[in-house]
């Protein structure tokens, strides 16, 4: 696989190279992930001692996106709205330009010299591309619409529980706290990270979130409520829609009349083509080199692979904005080719890609390959891939897939070059997986599968490869969990799996219903007094006076706090 | 902008001038960096900014406490009462929420194009057998009905609570108490083959086993497992929890050893408890953990390549419902019509109440509406049809005799066009008015623009009869002309001059589309909007007022011998003047 052209890791990851694995600790000493560090200060001027419930305080929850804001009440299973940012919501009062009947067969001219999509954005990370006046604005607007239109509050003062993406720039949360504390006179503002809310939202307290959002995917591993590691990559939503979009408009072209002009569909064309019939193959090409797929494996790929249907089935998109109004028909194979070419980007070899540009299931392994093994153990069994691009049929199944074929070639020693001995250990590992696949097939397997990472149903489990002993621990662990602890099932490790979640939203609604307490709580008073300086340099606050415990992410309301921080905001 | 030409937006700056927090607002700071040393800058109304600034003058309020335009970001709401805007029912507070803000009657809008939907009774041919009728709820715009994802209603009436009740397909869907109960019963029926099997075998086989007769939970069961779950392990945690989170040691060499020994501490205190303490994870889907399974998603693209695009749901009609999260037509749920508020508005920076209106949910009326238009002059602009014969002397006959009316629409670049701009006086004090704009539009289009005579007076807003009786008509002298031969306005004076009004003459020459399509060597190097002719002007007013007289009521205080203070006004407007044509 790739090697001489990767990039340099880290001091703390380059010394895993030599042979152990990284460990939580030294994670906590890269520069490159420095939100969270794991020795944490247990200082007692943060845990303040008991305090009663504030019971009767209610809660608002909001999630922030990068196209969406979410809003809603704790205890509800979907939020109350979800408002997006088009050029539509940022026309002027009294602009009734989309009420107008013509306006349904006009496509809207997009900015010049403007990125894809720009102006359906609230804002973009890279600040020196954002007006962040406008940022306030348009998310003033879309809040003043949330509660005037949808929340539909009395007077009572509400508290707010902000889900919003980790390593948000400090004038960008600003921005949105300003609106908050001053336009809706909140009292208090609670801040959640999503990664955290997305494993809760699936039941786990540890997982590797898969957020395949608008400008990025943020793969970040959770353990124990606690983001360890992130990794992030571009090829998201934004790079998909523009990858249809340029599918669309070829479409469209190869039909259109001699000298028409070339077709420009809109993102809102794109990203509707995209939502409705977009799809993905849950299983990958089978050019691949056969050590990916187990030998009795792939005869069945090859067979699904082939069975070209007759005629091709095709999907016609009406596009009532093209001039002239058109219907196009699309074969259905290739509706599925903008998020091969945009998330999995088969055509490139490794070395192409920048460290900003992995492919998806090399993104997930990486990250895998770089947690500490125990964590990985846990991680690799809670695959949660959420985000608005996650919805696409057959792409959770896809990327599942792919890591676990990427497992199999590569395992999960973090020595990536093997020089001359790699083709030698590559037929090391695929005979072990023959074995493997033989012994399974066969009916060996007596053990209880989520037990016994080694017979796991359909899975391989590469984990196991280096620490055979590990095994021990588990049966022990497993008897103990058995007899007294929690059922078996939630504590399965060592093979890839996916779990579904109900999202980000969802999960600030279950924490605000259970009244649990987050680590970033900012008081009004406060943050209109200090803003975001006013937050202790501490990156995390200890919980152990809290009355009840989550974990060190979240943790049942208690009473007040002294001070305030900003947590993996920091 | 869409507003039919000309038209006029008034700013308001309330969020330039915000000073909420001590610290200043984030985007003022690096606003304030990357400005340059002129203080003064031209509204520009091509900045997206400005539409978030620009309002009509309708729909402005007015603090007198403070003096200033209050916009609807700068007053604060608080709602009074909650009705249906569709049956106009009021809904008592205590329930607005659990109720999700709609109206729980009948009222219902259509998920394909939000029409009202309306009850039909579906014909009924075994009446006299006593077949019981059926209803359903039709679109009558797009025909759309609840037909088409299997619902039907016993009654006419009542509609919401039946639809509470019966999925797409006409199954039932459980209340959260059955939901409840569900739960513990199949939780009690695990435990028991879990207890009857070998302890070693793992619950999800039976759980498997168990849950494939099932349909796949839907969202609304997850969450509310998920709820029960996390509310059961909170309860049982005890204030003396050993395993506090903050003892858990992160850098230990492996995680092992902590998970270790927090089971081995467990074991040697040899507690005897009913629930496991410390806080773990989802074990099944009854606790709301689910593993992804690829079969739906399958099913998914199947149904994609066989029903085709009309099988499935555009991005607004997805938001629209009240769970987002379909993909397919057959799924969608008629859309209960969201409740509406009558809200009052106060000063966000004195709190005085600037509108409230009558509590009645049929009365349209306000007890109280402080409306900018009555505390701030109105500025419009409008054509001044170019070729003229000599004005007439009577005011306001001038453009009336004119038989093709000006075209907004198709302002021609390079051409000098006159507008004239009619300022009229809502207040009882004469004002003296300076208008100022700079010299070319803001923007790519560059229009030059002129206004002939910026600084002029406006009458009061004295009685029509006072007018009538004091008539003597201005001075003819002051009025300006246009020279026969050139058509060059003459500068300095006001062009009209009524009552409570003036008018001034603004000489606009539109600026060259052509010039960018060539710079860009594009076909098209405009965007939207970047031909409309939009003329930024700041206006000011001064003029003396009675202290306080807004206290003492409007209509005492001209002839009141109060103090009298002069008092200064400023704002920036906008005025669209036409569309620029191409070519
Ligand atoms: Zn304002
Ligand atoms: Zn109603
Ligand atoms: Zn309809
Ligand atoms: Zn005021």
């Amino acid at each position: 696989m790739a090697t001489g052209s990767e990039r340099k890791p880290p001091a703390s990851l380059s010394r895993s190279t030599r042979g152990t694995t990284p460990r939580l600790a030294d994670l906590g000493e890269s520069p490159r992930t420095p939100r969270t560090p794991l020795l944490r200060s247990i200082s007692s001027t943060f845990g303040s001692p008991g305090g009663s419930f504030r019971t009767e305080d209610e809660y608002l929850v909001i999630e922030l996106g990068s196209r969406f804001v979410r809003g809603g009440f704790p205890g509800e299973s979907a939020p109350r709205c979800t408002l997006s940012f088009g050029p539509d919501e940022q026309r002027r009062v009294g602009d009734y330009r989309p009420c107008e009947p013509e306006y349904v067969h006009k496509r809207r001219k997009t900015k010049r010299a403007q990125a894809w999509a720009h102006e359906y954005e609230l804002y973009r990370t890279d600040l020196s591309r954002v007006d962040l006046g406008l940022v306030e604005d348009k998310f003033e607007r879309a809040m003043r619409e949330a509660y005037a239109k949808y929340f539909l509050l009395d007077t009572k003062p509400r508290r707010i529980l902000l889900a919003m993406p980790p390593r948000m720039p400090h004038p960008l949360m600003s921005t949105v706290l300003d609106v908050l504390f001053t336009s809706f006179q909140t009292p208090s503002i609670t801040l959640v990270s999503n990664p955290v809310l997305v494993a809760a939202a699936a039941g786990l307290r540890s997982a590797l979130v898969v957020d395949i959002g608008w400008a990025e995917t943020v793969v970040t591993a959770v353990c124990e409520y606690r983001e360890v590691l992130e990794r992030r990559s571009v090829r998201a939503g934004k790079l998909l829609s523009e990858e249809m979009a340029s599918l669309l408009n070829a479409q469209l072209d190869r039909d259109a009349a001699p000298g028409a002009t070339k077709a420009d569909v809109s993102f809102e064309e794109a990203d509707e083509v995209l939502t409705r019939v977009g799809w993905c193959k849950s299983v990958p090409r089978s050019n691949r080199r056969t050590l990916y797929f187990p030998a009795r494996e792939a005869p069945v790929l090859e067979e699904f692979e082939d069975a070209v249907e007759s005629p091709p089935p095709t999907i016609t998109i009406p596009f009532p904005k093209h001039t002239p109004p058109t219907e196009l028909s699309v074969p259905f194979a290739s509706l599925a080719k903008p998020t091969e070419n945009a998330l999995f980007a088969p055509e490139l070899t490794l070395s192409e890609f920048d460290d900003e540009d992995l492919p998806l299931h090399h993104l997930i392994y990486r990250a895998l390959v770089q947690l500490p093994i125990d964590v990985r153990r846990l991680c690799m069994a809670r695959i949660v891939i959420t985000g608005g691009v996650s919805n696409l049929p057959g792409l959770k199944a896809r990327i599942l897939k792919e890591v676990e074929a990427l497992a199999q070639t590569k395992g999960w020693d973090p020595v990536k070059s093997y020089g001359k001995a790699s083709a030698r250990r590559e037929d090391k590992l695929r005979n072990q997986c023959e074995d493997r696949e033989m012994r399974k097939q066969e009916g060996e397997d007596t053990v209880a599968p989520s037990l016994d990472p080694n017979t796991a149903p359909n899975q391989i489990p590469p984990a196991a490869f280096q620490q055979p002993e590990e095994d021990a621990i588990d049966n022990k662990f497993a008897q103990l969990a058995v007899r007294n602890g929690p059922p078996p099932a939630s504590l399965v490790g060592g093979t890839i799996r996916g779990v579904e979640t109900l999202g980000a939203w969802a999960g600030a609604s279950l924490v605000a219903q259970q009244r649990i307490k987050g680590i970033v709580e900012i008081e009004r008073d406060r943050y209109l007094r200090d803003g975001l300086q006013g937050a202790t340099r501490e990156k995390e606050v200890s919980v152990v006076a809290q009355r009840q415990s989550m974990g060190p992410g979240l943790a049942v309301k208690g009473g007040e706090r002294a001070s305030w921080t900003l947590g993996v905001w920091a | 902008m869409a507003q039919s030409f000309p038209y006029t937006y008034y700013a308001c700056d309330c969020f330039d001038s915000n000073t909420t927090t001590s610290t200043k607002r984030a985007s003022q700071v690096v606003a304030a960096a990357a400005a340059t040393e002129d203080e003064e800058q031209t509204f520009d109304p091509q900045n997206p900014r400005s539409n978030y600034a620009l309002y009509p003058l309708e729909h402005l309020l007015y603090c007198e406490d403070c003096q200033q335009i209050r916009c609807p970001r700068c007053v604060l709401e608080e709602t009074l009462n909650w009705y249906c805007p569709s049956c106009l029912f009021e809904v008592p507070s205590s329930v607005v929420k659990s109720d999700g803000n709609r109206c729980t009657r009948n009222c219902f809008n259509c998920p394909i194009c939000i029409s009202p939907l309306v009850v039909n009774l579906l014909e009924n041919a075994d009446a006299d057998q006593g077949t019981p009728d059926r209803h359903i709820l039709i679109c009558p715009y797009c025909h759309w009905s609840t037909l088409e994802t299997g619902v039907e209603f016993e009654k006419h009436t009542g509609v919401y609570a039946q639809l509470a009740r019966i999925a797409n397909g006409g199954k039932h869907i459980p209340t959260s108490k059955e939901r409840d109960k569900e739960r513990e019963r199949r939780k009690e029926l695990e435990a028991r083959q879990r207890d009857s099997k070998n302890p070693l075998s793992p619950s999800s086989e039976t759980a498997a086993v168990e849950t494939e007769a099932r349909e796949p939970p839907s969202r609304d069961d997850l969450f509310s497992n998920l709820a029960a779950f996390y509310k059961s392990q909170l309860e049982a945690q005890t204030p003396a929890n050993p395993f506090s989170p903050g003892e858990m040691n992160f850098s230990s060499p492996s995680a092992y050893s902590r998970i270790m020994n927090l089971y081995s501490t467990n074991t040697a205190k040899k507690q005897k408890r009913v629930k496991p303490t410390p806080m773990r994870e989802a074990a099944s889907e009854l606790e709301g953990l689910v593993i992804y399974d690829p079969a739906s998603d399958s099913a998914a693209i199947e149904r994609i390549k066989r029903d085709g695009w009309n099988s499935t749901l555009s991005p607004t009609q997805k938001l629209a419902q009240t769970n987002p999260h379909l993909q397919f037509a057959d799924e969608l749920r008629p859309i209960p019509t969201l409740l509406c508020t009558k809200r009052s508005k106060r000063c966000r920076s004195c709190r005085h109440i600037l509108s409230k209106p009558e509590s009645k949910i049929t009365s349209t009326r306000y007890k109280i509406k402080l409306l900018a238009l009555n505390h701030i002059p109105r500025l419009s602009i409008r054509a001044l049809p170019p070729t003229n014969p000599p004005i007439p002397s009577i005011p306001g006959g001038s453009t009336a005799s004119q038989p093709q009316p000006f075209n907004y629409n198709t302002l021609r670049s390079g051409i000098p066009t006159h507008f004239l701009l009619h300022l009229s006086n809502p207040l009882f004090d004469p004002i003296r008015v300076t208008l100022a704009t700079s010299s070319t539009t803001p923007g790519k289009v560059q229009s030059r623009v002129t206004i002939l005579c910026p600084q002029f007076d406006v009458g009061a807003n004295t009685d029509v009869w006072d007018d009538a009786l004091s008539s003597s008509p201005a001075p003819m002298a002051r009025r300006s002309t246009i020279n026969a031969e050139t058509g060059q306005i003459e500068a300095g004076k006001i062009w009209d001059k009524g009552r409570n009004w003036t008018s001034v003459a603004i000489e606009v020459v539109p600026g060259f589309l052509a010039d960018l399509k060539n710079v860009s060597g594009e076909e098209d190097g405009l965007d939207e909007d970047d031909d409309l002719l939009e003329i930024p002007i700041f206006v000011r007013l001064e003029f003396e007022a009675d202290v306080h007289a807004e206290e003492r009521g409007l209509s005492d205080s001209r002839g009141s011998k109060a103090e009298r203070e002069s008092r200064e006004q400023a704002f920036w407007t906008v005025v669209g003047a036409g569309r620029i044509a191409g070519r």
